[in-house]
């Protein structure tokens, strides 16, 4: 084994034991519930699968970001990002359920040609086949640019050749115009066309938006939790946390930018076949959780980030992070829900049932990668700067 | 010590170091011997000299915060003020009320971050004395190498410790050079 500090499974055993179990049962329950009620539950596995998605796809966002830039603070977390984009695989198996309930989901499956005209005009791009490969073709695409910067990353722990750096540079800079793609007709597919009848061009950016937020609060809790557990202690410092903070605050505005972009000009124009999908939403007891999440996204975290002090607070920070983590899982069910229950909020234990099952396996096969290397990228020739960053 | 031999007011005792590192370390030295008044100058940013300066938090962002709240509230009572009193008047449907500020939200956006930057950019040149036309150091022939290679140290004779023995000696132990009075205009 290379040197660095090492995740003690052992440690863990009862915690990765216990989400084994939950996640087993829970999923076996998703299995029953898939069954007795497909149509409900298909709807709250997609709000699962798409809030673990968004957290897992802005983590492999933020390791291509960091090879791109060739940024040095982010060295010492880059292992949990590359830890936390290889669950993407995970979640390609997660996404089967999808494809099995698709009938459910989307109704322009199952819409016979000639039925509604303004879906035959874009049937070029939404019909089956082209989906199920667009599917695979994003899939591929984050297995396996993740997996090859996290087996590129490992092997330059082993032997610290800098060539590797280089290579997951040019990984990156691929990857980056191919994630964009990905995550942008990612969203069109599984989130926006729920309604085939309503679109916007900035639905991607928006999900993106969220999606680099998000993960960003969760790389600052699943820090804060390791060090909790007593590694990395001096390697991640303060000012990790207040660049992490940053780029929190950062992202809560530019998720405020797009949301209000994407609503103001529906708003604005005010054409029935657009404001449709926020009708849904501002009305009825929708309008209640629509405006939670405008204050609790935007209003609160930012006028809390701006302080630095709470940047520089590991705890404080964490706690803002757990709140941004579940405004983005609030924003997800405002995406997925509303486009089942048009009439108003309906909360079904599936909801919770499909987050536990997917987050419990997420969490478990978490544990077992953290463990298989070191937990910072103990031979990258920019440690020293990350170890020594002052902000 | 108040006044040159030829009749000038004494602005600061001035050293000259040979590197960065030496100017970071001198600074440390300075702060720790409880010197107020005094700065130091290079041709390039230091990280971490504010901390060796023992600066603290700059409050330039207290104006900043004012800036930006008189923005938001300029575009508040510009947009309100006229849409929903003064002149109301119903543009695509939209309410005259609260509930058209979407509309609205843009302008106040745009001002508070004018307002802002307006303050963070007036505030700061107050802050550094700005604008001025001469600085006393440009008194010193020596200073002019200041943005090329020249890293220099100077405690201002209006501090309260200011001794002439006294900051002599500091600053030879710190290793500066070229160890000179610099006088105001």
């Amino acid at each position: 084994m290379p040197e660095g500090e090492y995740f003690d499974s052992r440690r863990f055993t009862g915690l990765s034991t216990l989400l084994g179990v939950i996640a087993v049962v829970s999923l076996v329950l998703c299995l029953v519930g898939a069954l007795v009620n497909p149509h409900q539950f298909s709807y709250s596995w997609l709000f699962a699968f798409v809030f673990f998605f968004t957290l897992c796809a802005g983590c492999f966002f933020w390791t291509i970001v960091h090879h791109a830039t060739d940024a040095d603070w982010s060295v010492v977390v880059r292992r949990q990002l590359e830890n936390i984009a290889v669950l993407l695989g995970v979640l390609a198996i997660l996404f089967i359920p999808i494809l099995l309930l698709r009938d459910h989901l989307y109704s322009w499956m199952v819409i016979p040609p000639g039925r509604a005209p303004n879906l035959d005009l874009k049937r070029a791009y939404l019909n089956l086949h082209w989906f199920l490969i667009r599917a695979i073709i994003f899939f591929a695409f984050w297995i396996i640019a993740s997996l090859l910067l996290r087996r590129y990353s490992s092997r330059q722990d082993k032997d610290g050749n800098p060539l590797f750096t280089i290579w997951m540079r040019r990984v990156s800079f691929i990857s980056l115009p191919l994630f964009a793609m990905c995550l942008t007709f990612g969203a069109f597919d599984w989130m926006m066309s729920l309604n085939f009848r309503w679109f916007s061009t900035m639905f991607g950016v928006y999900i993106f938006a969220g999606t680099a937020g998000s993960s960003m609060a969760l790389l600052v809790l699943v820090i804060a939790a390791l060090q909790q557990a007593g590694y990395l202690k001096g390697i991640v410092t303060l000012e990790h946390y207040h660049i992490m903070g940053k780029w929190m605050l950062a992202f809560c505005i530019f998720w405020a930018y797009i949301g209000f972009g994407q609503y103001m000009l529906i708003w604005y124009a005010n054409i029935p076949e657009e404001t449709q999908f926020f009708l849904t939403r501002n009305t009825q007891s929708w309008w209640v959780l629509s405006m939670l999440l405008v204050i609790g996204r935007f209003f609160v975290p930012f006028a809390i980030l701006l302080m630095r002090s709470i940047k520089k607070n590991p705890h404080q920070l964490s706690i803002l992070a757990a709140w941004m983590i579940f405004m983005q899982m609030l924003d997800m069910y405002l995406i997925v829900l509303p486009a089942l229950h048009g009439t108003g909020v309906h909360v079904s234990i599936w909801d919770l049932i499909c987050l536990i099952a997917i987050g419990t396996t997420l969490g478990f096969v978490y544990l077992r990668v953290v463990a298989k290397t070191s937990l910072f990228p103990v031979r990258d020739p920019r440690l020293i700067e990350s170890l020594t960053t002052v902000n | 010590m108040t006044t040159t031999p030829y009749g000038h007011k004494v602005y600061a005792m001035a050293a000259e170091y040979p590197s960065a590192a030496a100017l970071y370390e001198a600074a440390k030295r300075v702060r720790d011997a409880g010197f107020r008044r005094w700065d130091v100058f290079s041709p390039f940013p230091i990280h971490g000299m504010d901390e060796a300066m023992g600066l603290g938090k700059s409050w330039l962002s207290g104006w900043v915060l004012f800036g930006g709240i008189s923005g938001f509230l300029t575009a508040v009572i510009v947009e309100f003020g006229p849409s929903s009193f003064l002149y109301p008047l119903v543009v695509h449907g939209k309410p005259t009320n609260f509930f058209t500020v979407p509309a609205f939200f843009p302008i106040m956006f745009e001002l508070t971050i004018l307002f802002s930057s307006f303050a963070a950019f007036f505030a700061w040149q107050g802050m550094n004395r700005l604008p001025r036309w001469n600085h006393p150091m440009f008194n010193w022939d020596r200073f002019s190498r200041v943005t090329n290679d020249g890293f220099f140290l100077a405690i201002e004779a209006h501090d309260p410790r200011f001794t002439e023995n006294g900051v002599y000696e500091l600053l030879e132990q710190t290793g500066g050079r070229h160890i000179t009075v610099v006088h105001e205009d």
